[in-house]
């Protein structure tokens, strides 16, 4: 979360310039800082891993390793969709992980003028993973927060 | 340096090796007082002056010398690691070490040594500079460069040839300044080394899709040839910059029996054989314990003391031999002693009080299954705990290391003549074969090493076959009950319970540590060696999974662990039970040879001895010729003869294509074929003894409670009689063809 409470700070003087990639879920858009995206794995099938935790979409191989990649709709708590979906492949301190999104749109240059902290009235489950969000011209941009996606992390939460 | 040490000992007076080992201690002393480790240099400079002493021949090397230099190498070596730790030498003092090594200089002390130490001081460069030009002329080796002040003289006024012929010992002792070895070869971290690994994995993926893709395009079939053919030699290159020659872990065992020997009061010759065989280095690190573990059973508990050798007609020097050798996708390691054996009896009574298996239990076992016992947790035969072994962990902890990279250990003990204990290893452990199995839509990798055997379950007899105790399914294997396992209900538990669906199922007997059970998938694809990837940690919880693998179609599968899902499914077994079945298993593969085929022949059963029995043949009635009144089948070319005494094949008069079912034994050096209506199952038969004279009867044996008849193999009729007619028939066969 530091890296967008800079920003934030940043926003009070200068207005400092982001690229984001949009990723679709159902109707929101959401935003990922392309800094921590390794690559777009683009029409993937995870292949499934049963009993695995509810979050868990499944495995994919990505350049000789095995990731794990956590569903979007699953932690969200949405129903599964069918057919092929994006992979975004994450970097995190623990290692790659995948992220599986509907699908994922353009990359976007957004002003931190435009950036707003999560309101209040955001529920707790979601708060963990939501950074705050950019103000588009007709919609909103829920920025995703990288680090709290790790499903090393996720499943860590789980078992607490 | 320790080597030279151990090797010292055997030839007190090589001169050679003497000087060898006071060149290492003396570049030591050299570095480290360049670079300013005061105390390690003051170490090294009493070694040195007591080297000195024994180089100059005024002192002979005997143990509690050799002692004192082993010691003051382990000194040297503690602090070496505080410096690799810390930076510094850390605090401590080396006066009762100093303290020792001036001792063992008194009686041949007369000051003579003080220059000599003195003239050293500053000289290690050039003794080490020198490394990399050995020659075989010694004023040259030891006259310093001209800018330095001449070492020639400390030399001693006779020197003793000091051609350097391995010098590289120095390098041993990373003193992080020793540059001479070869620099033909690199250091590389074992990390990038590992990735190289899998980014190899990755290019030989990509290599089979591109492959699949071009098959049709004539242009680019050369190119992705080439490609295949590069990508081929990529990965064994790459495998073979993970391997690393055996002696790296063998280098370690003279001392280590050196010092044992000593403690344990024996006299051992150690010999190693096969150094040079190479393993992957993860591999190397997992059978260090194992090995060493091997070792101190063999000193402590195989190679008597002296006396008792002399006794006992031996020579009174026991001889401990390490070998290394490759034996196609395995290394076998083999620790061998030449001491007491293994007292059969003796681990009979230890097992028992122990408690480890009945006494009755104890009693039927034979020999060679008593031996398997030495390998249960908790047992030892040693008579009291002394702190190199007796506890009782030890070859639990060899087997169960072994078995943890997938290797295997055998051992075989004679008494009075000594033990041999022999570790199977796999060449690499990144890659395993496994099975793969399908349930559903997806593919899982099941381990080879636990399998033991796998059945199939027709569509038609899926319902009668798996019965049920409550909601435990059981599978009769062989007259005994197999707790079975479900690969969906177990992935997918909501699912509830349900009767067997009408389809083929394959059972795949696992047998995970001790634990049998047969674990029921949906269907088998091929056998395949994979490359096991570690999973995530947040899927390590789960606990079903040992890794995951990337399938030769591209597809990724997970890869099952049998002792989880044992564990999952509450398939358990109590020590007792286990031991029994450890017992068991060691039993069923010594009685190997008295089990039997059991087979129906026209009307009556009879047994074929199973290790006789080469395949089982379904072929079509037609294909059985005849030569003369012989009935032959042609394989290929090959004759076999065939056996029809109870005239099954006169019974077949459905037509040309009715099976008949040929069981191809081995007689001997020949082969034949038996006819026989039904194969019925395996069975263990029990001898026989004939009444009144107790002589085990020929020919019959008990098989099911039943008496049954033996095929006598040899009594089938030679080919001699159709030899003859062969150089006639062999045209006819080209002819066909």
């Amino acid at each position: 979360m530091s890296s967008f409470g800079s920003e934030k700070r940043g926003a009070q003087k200068t207005t400092v310039l982001q690229q984001i990639c949009s990723v679709r879920l159902g109707q929101a858009i959401y935003g990922v800082p392309i800094s921590h995206i390794l690559e777009i794995v683009g029409q993937a099938r995870p292949q499934p891993v049963p009993l695995a935790p509810e979050f868990v979409g499944g495995l994919v191989h990505y350049r000789g390793d095995v990731l794990t990649v956590v569903s979007l709709r699953q932690l969200f708590g949405l129903l599964p969709q069918d057919g092929r979906q994006d992979i975004l492949v994450l970097e995190s301190a623990g290692g790659c992980f995948g992220v599986l999104v509907d699908s994922v749109g353009e990359v976007l240059t957004a002003s931190s003028a435009d950036f707003e902290t999560n309101p209040s009235t955001l529920g707790q489950a979601r708060r963990d993973f939501i950074a705050g969000a950019y103000k588009l011209q007709n919609a909103l941009m829920i920025m995703l927060d990288p680090e709290r996606l790790d499903p090393v992390r996720l499943g860590a939460g789980e078992a607490a | 340096m320790e080597r030279c040490l151990t090797d010292l000992e055997e030839r007190p007076a090589d001169a050679e090796l003497i000087a060898d080992i006071f060149r290492s201690v003396h570049t030591i002393k050299g570095t480290t007082g360049f670079l300013g480790f005061k105390r390690l240099e003051k170490l090294a400079h009493s070694g040195e002056n007591l080297l000195g002493l024994l180089r100059d021949g005024k002192l002979a090397a005997h143990a509690p010398l050799i002692t004192g230099l082993l010691q003051l190498l382990d000194s040297l070596r503690s602090i070496l690691k505080v410096i690799e730790a810390e930076g510094h030498e850390g605090d401590g003092s080396d006066a009762e070490m100093i303290a020792k090594l001036e001792q063992l200089q008194l009686p041949a002390l007369e000051g003579a040594s003080k220059p000599i130490a003195r003239a050293h001081a500053a000289k290690s460069k050039t003794v080490a500079a020198q490394k990399g030009d050995a020659t075989g002329d010694p004023p040259v080796l030891l006259e310093a460069p001209p800018s330095a002040p001449p070492v020639s003289s400390i030399a001693p006024p006779p020197p003793p040839p000091t051609v350097p012929g391995t010098d590289a010992q120095g390098g041993h002792i990373r003193t992080g300044l020793s540059t001479s070895t070869a620099e033909s070869t690199l250091r590389v971290d074992v990390s990038l080394l590992n990735q190289m690994m899998n980014l190899v994995g990755e290019l030989v993926l990509t290599r089979n899709q591109v492959l699949q893709a071009t098959s049709s395009d004539p242009k680019m079939t050369l190119l992705s040839r080439r490609l295949d053919m590069v990508t081929a030699d990529l990965r064994e290159s790459v495998m073979k910059a993970r391997m690393q020659p055996v002696s790296n872990v063998f280098s370690k065992m003279p001392r280590m029996v050196r010092d044992l020997a000593q403690a344990l009061d024996r006299r051992v010759r150690l010999q190693m054989e096969g150094q040079e065989t190479e393993l992957d280095k993860s591999l190397l690190e997992a059978i260090k314990d194992p090995l060493t573990h091997a070792v101190r059973n063999s000193l402590d508990h195989g190679i008597e003391p002296p006396h008792v050798r002399e006794e006992a007609g031996k020579d009174p020097e026991g001889t401990l031999r390490l070998r290394a050798m490759q034996e196609g996708s395995h290394v076998i390691l083999e620790v061998a002693d030449d001491g007491a054996g293994i007292a059969v009896e003796k681990v009979r009574n230890k097992a028992i009080e122990r408690g480890l298996i009945s006494a009755q239990r104890a009693a039927v076992l034979s020999e060679r299954e008593l031996l398997q016992l030495i390998f249960l947790p908790g047992f030892s035969t040693a008579a009291q705990v002394t702190n190199v072994s007796g506890r009782g962990v030890g070859m639990d902890v060899v087997r169960t290391n072994v078995e943890k990279i997938g290797g295997k250990v055998e051992i075989d003990s004679r008494a009075g003549k000594g033990t041999t204990l022999r570790l199977r290893i796999p060449l690499t452990l990144a890659i395993i074969p496994a099975l793969i199995v399908r349930n559903g839509h997806q593919s899982f990798a099941l381990p080879q090493g636990a399998l033991s055997e796998l059945v199939h379950v027709p569509a038609d007899q899926a319902g009668g076959t798996i019965e049920w105790i409550e909601d435990a399914p059981l599978y009769r294997l062989r007259g005994k009950l197999l707790p079975l396992v479900f690969l969906d209900r177990l992935l997918t538990p909501s699912s509830g319970r349900m009767g067997l669906q009408e389809q083929d199922h394959f059972i795949a007997i696992l047998d995970a540590d001790g634990r049998r059970f047969g674990l029921v998938v949906d269907g088998l694809a091929d056998p395949e060696e994979i490359v096991v990837k570690p999973l995530s940690s947040a899927l390590k919880g789960i606990g079903l999974y040992s890794g995951a693998t990337v399938l030769g179609n591209g597809d990724l599968a997970l890869i099952l662990d049998p002792g989880s899902i044992a564990m999952k499914a509450g398939v358990t077994m109590s020590s007792d039970e286990e031991a029994a079945q450890t017992a068991g298993s060691a039993a069923e593969e010594v009685t190997r040879g008295a089990e039997f085929l059991f087979v129906e022949m026209g009307g009556r059963k009879a047994a074929v001895a199973l290790g006789d029995v080469l395949r089982i043949e379904q072929i079509p009635h037609r294909r059985i010729e005849y030569v003369g009144m012989r009935p032959v089948i042609n394989f290929d070319g090959q004759l076999l003869p065939i056996d029809d005494a109870c005239g099954v094949l006169a019974g077949v008069q459905d037509g040309p294509d009715t099976p008949v079912v040929v069981v191809v034994c081995r007689d001997g050096t020949r082969h034949v074929g038996i006819v026989v209506s039904h194969v019925l199952d395996v069975a263990t038969g029990s001898d026989l003894v004939e009444a009144g004279t107790q002589l085990s009867t020929q020919g019959v044996t008990l098989l099911k409670d039943c008496v049954t008849d033996i095929v006598n193999l040899g009594g089938i009729a030679d080919l001699a009689a159709v030899e003859e007619t062969r150089d006639q028939l062999d045209p006819m066969v080209e002819a066909m063809r």
